[in-house]
């Protein structure tokens, strides 16, 4: 995994609110940050294994998803699949700077990737 | 010149013949050529002189031999669901009048032991017979859901104001063409009010014709909108009952309060299924593939406990799967799970398009 993204994680996807992020590239290995102790990175990266497991359901009924939101409770888990099926997930608490501002740091997420 | 009044076909059915007959005189001075009245001993003999007659009210009595007054509530129910009908009767038990409320009958009234008392009854029968009912019907919540009858609005796309109360509130929800535009309960405006409203354990509503509200303050889609009420209810329900070991977390503040109105009014339902803890379906509607809609929602259950399992964070509340071209909502809990999937109209994306 390139330097930019892992300094992007370890830096630009910090947002109030953010418990942590995480991608996982198409050979299945993972790279997870957290920034909260109830999100670690060892879980950041089962639950990267599990929404892959998830995405590859919806695909064979037809639903290949653009982003899942998972919401609980307490949080809220979004998962953004790339077109090469990198999974990129961000774990966030609600109604906060992080939660809000999802689809921006997706997209910068993604036009990191672009240029790298 | 004025058109003559319109004469009333009033149907009495009772086996006491002396009170058929004392009926007969009293009500037919009273009634004048007003009323038309029209008396019988037994309910079969009602329901062959129904086959032969416009009829407008039927009174009838409860006890009778055969066919009692109940059953035979109930077959006009059926065979003449528009007909107006009383009851009098010497012997008003509570358990009676529920029975025949329920069966349809718009008067329960114990039988007279004076002439003030036919009088009475005559005063109320007159009332019966020339009301005529408003445009549109009313309930009681705790034999109709309201829920039911919002989602019967919104699927039928009809236009109306929903009233409901109890004693502790009152408020309406504005239904324009199928679309939950409006409600107020008390101080509330909006989707609380709306919530508030649905959160009413009992009550009554009135359905009365549209009328436009002062403002519109919902825009979500109906199934949304009643998914979450329905949580919330739950919610409610919860935070009421600590003693049955329900936690209520003061963290439970909707954690998808933006997200949930983000549908615009340009989406349109693609596919709805709801169906039991069990996956046994409930209601499906354009499902294409009603078995694999149920195994995406066990799935997602299951994948919601593992989650809910690896980061603490609360009870699992719905799945949003953000597709190209419509959006889907998924909702699994213990007694119910639904699906719905959503046309996205002209919402916009920030996420770039595998295509």
């Amino acid at each position: 995994m390139n330097d930019t993204l892992q300094e992007w994680f370890a830096t630009g996807a910090v947002a109030s609110g953010m418990l942590g992020c995480g991608m996982r590239l198409p050979d299945a290995t993972c790279l997870s940050y957290s920034f909260n102790e109830i999100c670690s990175r060892e879980c950041l990266d089962q639950v990267l294994h599990r929404l892959a497991e998830t995405t590859t359901f919806l695909s064979g009924q037809g639903l290949a998803p653009r982003r899942l939101t998972w919401t609980f409770e307490r949080g809220q888990l979004f998962l953004f699949p790339r077109p090469d099926g990198a999974l990129l997930v961000l774990a966030t608490q609600p109604n906060t700077e992080a939660a809000e501002n999802v689809d921006e740091l997706a997209e910068e997420f993604f036009s990191l990737n672009a240029a790298n | 010149m004025n058109a003559p009044a319109k004469q009333y076909q009033l149907l009495f059915v009772d086996d006491d013949g002396d009170f058929l007959a004392m009926i007969r005189d009293f009500f037919a001075s009273l009634g004048e050529k007003i009323w038309q009245i029209h008396c019988v001993t037994s309910a079969d003999q009602a329901l062959e002189l129904l086959k032969v007659r416009q009829i407008d009210l039927v009174v009838s009595d409860v006890n009778m031999p055969m066919l009692d007054g109940i059953q035979f509530l109930h077959i006009l129910n059926r065979s003449h669901p528009d007909l107006k009908k009383a009851v009098v009767t010497s012997n008003a038990t509570e358990e009676k009048r529920s029975a025949c409320l329920a069966e349809g009958a718009e008067l329960f009234i114990e039988k007279p032991r004076s002439p003030e008392g036919l009088r009475s009854i005559f005063i109320m029968l007159e009332e019966l017979i020339t009301w005529t009912p408003r445009e549109g019907f009313q309930g009681v919540l705790r034999r109709v859901g309201l829920q039911d009858v919002i989602q019967m609005e919104c699927l039928g796309r009809n236009s109306s104001i929903l009233e409901i109360h109890n004693q502790q509130l009152r408020g309406r929800v504005y239904i324009e063409d199928g679309r939950i535009i409006h409600a107020q309960a008390g101080d509330l405006v909006g989707e609380n009010a709306f919530y508030q409203l649905l959160s009413l354990p009992s009550g009554e509503f009135q359905l009365h014709p549209f009328e436009l509200p002062a403002k519109r303050s919902i825009d979500g889609q109906y199934e949304f909108l009643l998914m979450e009420a329905a949580r919330v209810r739950d919610e409610t329900m919860a935070a009421q009952a600590p003693a049955n070991g329900a936690v209520s977390s003061p963290e439970t503040k909707p954690a998808f309060e933006s997200s949930t109105t983000a549908f615009h009014l340009a989406a349109r339902v693609e596919e709805t299924l709801v169906c039991s803890g069990q996956g046994e379906p409930l209601y499906v509607w354009q499902c294409p593939d009603t078995s694999a809609r149920v195994a995406l929602l066990q799935n997602v259950a299951q994948q919601a406990a593992s989650l809910g399992q690896l980061i603490p964070l609360g009870n699992f509340d719905r799945l949003e799967i953000q597709l190209a071209d419509s959006r889907v909502v998924a909702q699994a809990r213990a007694d119910r799970m639904v699906f719905v999937r959503v046309s996205s109209g002209n919402e916009k994306s920030t996420i770039p398009s595998d295509e």
